[in-house]
């Protein structure tokens, strides 16, 4: 089932020339986790906007949850969840009662909150002011905000920016278990391990185009080289050598080196996603 | 527009706005000004009324009775001339000249007694009625004569300008646009600007909320409290009179425009400074007929030119001369004009402000 349907998409902001989004068509299916990559000004969170309904005057065809976005009124935000890249909240409030007050604005029964800030780790400072708060801990409570009226689709723009590597893994072990029970990910990352890890398919933008759409393995084989780089150890210091991956097996050095030789390290030679986002869009990942 | 959203959204507000610096200052503002004035110039503490008498002899008796009176201060004067003079500048509020033997002619059975009596024209009523109690029932103890029946002329000269209201009166339009306006105004729109900038608005706005949902609980928000205010503020100054239904419609119809006022203002701003600086400009004409209304020498018409008059005119025609209905219509027709241009105002800045939020969010 499609869940996004983007045909020919163009938006141009009031007083610029050049088109911000520039007649992009993709699909996203229900339970996928789809990755929009690119560098900063390329497009991606204006088609963000778009679909989450801030942004009008867009030409082209959206359809979200089979119905237009055009169709859709206020009651779409009951499906959807929104998560900024810069936390949100209200800093008099705590924990607790941001989420309660959110909660209440749905016409939906909202009972996840508890069991999302337990999987985030924030129950322990459900009641303490946001104020209070380090970067990662509002981040974590965006997520929590986000999720809590179980959406059938979310938007997540940089959703473990600020967090530390084992809040970070929280959140992306959970959000590959609302995979599995169907909920759609639209995700805004710079991140491409991130990307790498998460996604189903990736979608590079660069210049308010679509310059690639796949997913990363097949991006990853396509853009990569295929052999493999063996490293090893000899009386005169470290050395490596390449192999075509196509009839390794009956490769006599490749043989000869894995059994004479002190092998280090060996590694197929497929691109990273970072090497295709610097190959695709021209520009350094910082 | 869904209202059990708006009331969820006003309930926000009011928890989040009471903690505020600016909400607290709004609100604690015309409550400390309203004491303050009662105690300068209002009638709770108002100074001890000053009576003045000269005496062409052998009152001695009755002069002693109101020196010794604990209620009023008594001066004696050596002429009817001083006396005129200090009650034309106002050191005595109510001057007595006492003819020769006035108390023993009356209590001799005497058929005229006649007094030449001076009121100050700014003396307070309160005070003037102290005094002519005081000295009645002076004349009454020093004659033996039953209070209803003293035979006496009394006639009553005014010295010095006349002012037919206190300085409670003359401050209690701008003590009342304070309250409607400041926290009709400034809670909606320092909310919004805060809302603004800390991102929690483009986040309400991507839940079922709609931005005129949250729009319309600030201005509830602002109309509640401008009203609470305004009551507070009549009561403070002993001027919740005349028809309460008429003093209720008017309080909301003010409350309304200022805060639908005070929300424009907060989309419109894109910071607090934004916003004080439009303040600084626009708060001479929200307090202009509050101000004039201080100073009764200037022409009272030019009020008229202010949107606030018409919420601060009616007010005070219902609690000082108990005016219905027929007597403020057309102020209330010019009210309903402006609140009607500003919500036609309110309806296109929601737009705007949506299509703001997208490019800022």
């Amino acid at each position: 089932m499609t869940m996004i349907q983007v045909s020919d998409l163009s938006l141009t902001y009031p007083g610029t020339r050049d088109p911000a989004v520039d007649g992009i068509s993709f699909e996203v299916g229900q339970g996928e986790i789809f990755g929009f990559l690119g560098p900063s000004g390329a497009g991606k969170s204006t088609t963000q906007r778009v679909l989450c309904k801030l942004l009008q005057h867009w030409s082209g065809s959206a359809t979200v949850m089979d119905r237009s976005l055009t169709a859709w009124g206020q009651d779409y935000f009951a499906h959807v969840g929104v998560s900024f890249e810069l936390p949100n909240h209200y800093l008099q409030l705590t924990a607790r009662e941001n989420l309660k007050l959110f909660a209440n604005l749905y016409p939906q029964d909202v009972t996840r909150s508890e069991d999302l800030m337990a999987v985030v780790d924030l129950t322990a400072d459900a009641d303490t002011r946001v104020g209070q708060f380090s970067k990662g801990m509002m981040q974590r409570l965006s997520f929590v905000r986000a999720f809590q009226h179980e959406p059938r689709l979310v938007f997540l723009d940089e959703p473990t920016a600020g967090l530390d590597p084992v809040n970070a893994r929280r959140i992306t072990d959970h959000l590959q278990t609302l995979r599995a029970d169907g909920c759609t990910i639209f995700l805004t990352t710079h991140d491409m391990h991130i990307a790498d890890l998460l996604c189903d398919r990736v979608a590079f933008m660069v210049q308010g185009r679509l310059a690639l759409i796949d997913t990363p393995r097949n991006l990853r084989l396509a853009q990569g080289r295929k052999q493999v780089q063996v490293e090893y150890r000899t009386g005169e210091g470290r050395r490596q050598e390449l192999f075509d991956l196509d009839g390794i097996g009956g490769n006599e050095r490749f043989a000869e080196l894995l059994r004479s030789e002190e092998i280090e390290t060996i590694h197929t030679q497929e691109a990273t996603l970072e090497d295709i986002f610097i190959r695709t869009t021209g520009e350094q990942l910082l | 527009m869904d209202v059990q959203r708006i009331w969820v959204l006003t309930g926000k507000e009011i928890r989040l706005g009471l903690t505020s610096f600016m909400s607290i200052y709004v609100l604690v503002a015309p409550v400390v000004l309203s004491l303050l004035v009662a105690l300068i110039f209002g009638d709770l503490f108002a100074q001890t009324p000053r009576l003045g008498i000269f005496d062409a002899g052998g009152n001695e008796t009755l002069v002693q009775a109101l020196a010794d009176h604990p209620s009023i201060q008594t001066r004696s004067y050596a002429s009817q001339a001083a006396l005129e003079a200090a009650v034309a500048r106002g050191s005595v509020e109510w001057g007595m000249s006492l003819e020769a033997d006035f108390a023993n002619v009356l209590r001799e059975g005497g058929t005229v007694a006649r007094t030449n009596t001076y009121r100050w024209g700014e003396a307070g009523t309160r005070n003037l009625m102290l005094i002519e109690t005081a000295v009645a029932r002076a004349v009454v103890e020093a004659t033996g004569l039953v209070f209803d029946e003293l035979p006496i002329s009394v006639e009553v000269v005014q010295l010095g300008e006349a002012s037919a209201a206190t300085w409670s009166q003359r401050l209690l339009p701008l003590l009342l646009i304070m309250a409607i306006v400041l926290s009709g105004l400034f809670i909606p729109s320092s909310s919004l600007v805060d809302e603004k900038q800390k991102g929690t608005l483009v986040a309400l706005t991507t839940t079922p909320a709609s931005l005129l949902d949250v729009y319309l609980a600030k201005t509830a928000v602002g109309f509640i409290l401008s009203g609470l205010m305004a009551l507070i503020i009549l009561a403070l100054n002993n001027a919740f009179a005349g028809n309460p239904g008429l003093l209720l419609l008017v309080i909301a119809l003010g409350g309304l425009m200022s805060s639908i006022l005070g929300v424009i203002l907060g989309s419109w701003s894109r910071d607090m400074e934004t916003f004080m600086g439009i303040i600084k400009v626009l708060g001479l004409v929200l307090y202009a007929p509050g101000i004039l209304e201080i100073f009764p020498q200037v022409p009272q018409w030019i009020g008229r030119v202010f949107p606030t008059y018409y919420i601060m005119n009616p007010l005070l025609e219902i609690s000082r001369n108990a005016a219905r209905f027929a007597d403020i219509a057309a102020d209330l027709a010019i009210l309903l004009g402006f609140i009607a241009v500003l919500a036609f105002v309110l309806a296109r800045e929601i737009q705007r402000q949506q299509q703001q939020l997208a490019l800022e969010g």
